[in-house]
């Protein structure tokens, strides 16, 4: 049985009287990949800028592998070791692509405050570019400038980015979200390569990308977690049928 | 790389070459463009690399000037600060206040960043005329170059090479900058600095950071106009320094290394060769200053290396000079209308009307009077003229680039 690594403790926010998330209590095991379904609204992307340091919560406890990271900042998050992507592509668009996962792996080496070193010189950091450039498939494409790219290629950079801070566990925000049907298969398989032995947790609303990578999934509606299982439980759910029948009626 | 290797050295032998070429006013302008090239290196380090507009850089550049004045009597040019080092109290005042104000003011961005830098250099500017023991008063301060290292630093010769020191020294420093890890952080802070948080950096710190490097060389370029003109006068504090920076900045080009330094030379020499010339210069920088960011958005020297690199089509020499031609035509026609309008609106002019009648007035070594029809047909013929050149050159550029598609 592995271990809990991320743990969510009766979580609560509220943006003055509108509650969006309520009372949710959440376990993800380590190594397991995650997903967070729900209808338009439902607070997944709150979940998500909760746990990655964008909002503080209103009230409860989010503990990474361990220690409590709920209300810390976005950097002090991403340094505990959660990193995350973004539902709009979030990169540096005027750098090259290299010079993107540069930037994203350099804060490992402690490389912040640097005024000695050349860039180019950089052994470690410079080898781990390449390593993820390869990864995420762009080797040839290193020195463009990244918001040249086409939009796929921006959404693989920045899962790259997302990687590059060798995290434990990995939110991705709709990675697919406006892809054609071929680019949503490649970037399916893209993500399910990049975060073999990691931990994933991954909003979508194509199920079909829920149903082949998720191991687990959970249901959010209006806040609430309605129902957490393996996609097979998750089909059968009567809750989960209604929830969604629900708001295709409504 | 080896070309840049070849200008850089060309240009250094040339600057180190030119007391020798110069008359000893125009080595004078020399060291106000290397002051001015330093100032706008320093603010396009905040300005243009690290993404945060600036509207109170006079304030680091007066605080600079005020401290080596200071400095300068305190040490009288010897001791643990003789005058070759006397900048160095200007980049230490640059740096300290730079930390402080850097720490309140990047803790907003765009707008409202641009508004805190203002409202601080205005804040500085309003009290100094009070503070009579720190900066003067009216009269301000001043201060004498006292002989080291065997140096007297009393010919303009002395102070040009002093000055091309530290300007050369700095600037080179910051290029250093550009390579290293901070370097590139500052343009991931100006790309997106909401990215760069979620990648675990204090984003704040590296603002504050920035500025106060910035700031600390703005405060040498404040330094250096102090020793050269051995005094600081809280007018150095004005809008207007700001302000002149931010223009020479954008007119070469704030995004390329050089584009400020090389825009900053270029107008500190424009209005060195103009303000003897028109009381209409600051009118034409101005103009100057519109013109480049209509047509050349990216700044003089950026817009000729995104030529270089082969964007927007090849170049077409023969159109250029043309085009080049037109435009010179029309401002011809521009300055004449211009200088003519401040002739016959001047109170000189009023003056000269007590004694009754219109009469003429000098422009281009011709008399020209306010309602002889050739007064105001040809500068309209020649701006008509020019335009219309580059207007036609224009058209058919377009037609040849179509048919090659």
């Amino acid at each position: 049985m592995s271990r809990d690594i991320l743990v969510l403790d009766h979580l609560c926010k509220s943006f003055g009287p509108v509650e969006v998330t309520r009372d949710v209590n959440l376990v993800i095991r380590e190594g397991e990949r995650h997903a967070l379904i729900g209808p338009n609204g439902a607070g997944k992307s709150t979940l998500f800028h909760l746990i990655s340091g964008n909002y503080k919560p209103t009230s409860g406890s989010i503990r990474l592998d361990g220690d409590e990271i709920g209300g810390l900042d976005p950097a002090r998050v991403n340094r505990r070791g959660l990193a995350r992507s973004f539902q709009i592509t979030n990169i540096f668009s005027g750098l090259s692509v290299a010079e993107n996962l540069r930037l994203a792996v350099m804060r490992r080496y402690g490389l912040q405050f640097n005024f000695w070193r050349r860039v180019t010189h950089l052994r470690r950091v410079n080898a781990e570019v390449d390593d993820l450039l390869q990864k995420i498939r762009l080797t040839a494409k290193a020195r463009s400038i990244a918001g040249d790219l086409p939009y796929s290629d921006q959404r693989s950079l920045e899962i790259g980015m997302t990687l590059a801070s060798d995290p434990k566990v990995i939110l991705l925000d709709e990675p697919m979200a406006g892809m054609s049907h071929e680019e949503t298969e490649y970037t399916t398989d893209l993500i399910r390569d990049i975060t073999a032995g990691r931990t994933l947790m991954i909003v979508e609303h194509d199920m079909d990308v829920i149903f082949t990578l998720a191991d687990r999934i959970t249901v959010l509606v209006y806040g609430e977690i309605i129902a957490t299982g393996t996609p097979q439980q998750i089909r059968e759910s009567a809750r989960v049928k209604e929830a969604y029948l629900g708001e295709e009626a409504g | 790389m080896l070309k840049k290797l070849v200008a850089v050295i060309a240009v250094l032998a040339l600057l180190l070459a030119l007391p020798a070429l110069l008359s000893e006013s125009m080595l004078n302008a020399s060291v106000q463009m290397l002051i001015a090239a330093l100032f706008a290196t320093a603010f396009a380090l905040l300005c243009g690399q690290a993404g945060m507009l600036s509207f109170g850089h006079a304030a680091y550049f007066g605080l600079g000037a005020f401290a080596t004045v200071h400095a300068m009597n305190a040490f009288g040019g010897d001791g643990l600060l003789p005058t070759p080092l006397m900048p160095l109290a200007g980049a230490a005042i640059g740096l300290i206040s730079g930390l402080g104000a850097g720490y309140f003011s990047t803790q907003r961005t765009g707008t409202y960043f641009a508004m805190i830098t203002l409202a601080l250099a205005e804040l500085l500017h309003a009290l100094a005329p009070h503070l009579k023991e720190v900066f003067g008063g009216e009269a301000g301060i001043s201060s004498f170059r006292m002989p080291a290292w065997g140096f007297e630093f009393g010919s303009t010769i002395e102070i040009y090479y002093l000055v091309l020191g530290w300007t050369v020294l700095c600037i080179a420093l910051l290029w250093g900058l550009t390579l290293t890890p901070f370097g590139r952080l500052v343009l991931g802070l100006r790309e997106n600095s909401h990215r760069l948080k979620f990648l675990g950096y204090n984003t704040h710190a590296l603002g504050t950071f920035v500025f106060a490097l910035s700031a600390a060389f703005a405060g040498v370029a404040g330094a250096l106009q102090a020793l050269n003109i051995e005094a600081a006068n809280y007018v150095v504090l004005e809008t207007q320094v700001s302000t002149a920076v931010l223009l020479n900045t954008f007119i070469g080009g704030a995004k390329v290394f050089f584009g400020p330094a090389i825009g900053a030379a270029a107008m500190t020499f424009f209005g060195h060769v103009t303000s003897d010339l028109t009381r209409s210069w600051l009118l034409y920088q101005g103009i100057i200053f519109m013109l480049v960011m209509m047509y050349l958005p990216r700044g003089i020297v950026g817009e000729i290396l995104a030529r270089f690199r082969g964007e927007g089509g090849a170049v077409n020499p023969v159109a250029v000079l043309a085009r080049f031609a037109g435009i010179l035509v029309a401002a011809a026609g521009f300055v004449m209308a211009i200088e003519l309008t401040q002739r016959f609106f001047s109170t000189d002019y009023k003056a000269a009307r007590q004694a009754g009648g219109w009469p003429a007035v000098e422009f281009a070594g011709h008399m020209w009077a306010p309602f002889a029809p050739l007064t105001w047909a040809l500068p309209i013929v020649l701006i008509a003229a020019g335009l219309g050149l580059v207007t036609f050159i224009n058209r058919r550029e377009a037609r040849r680039q179509e048919a090659q598609i």
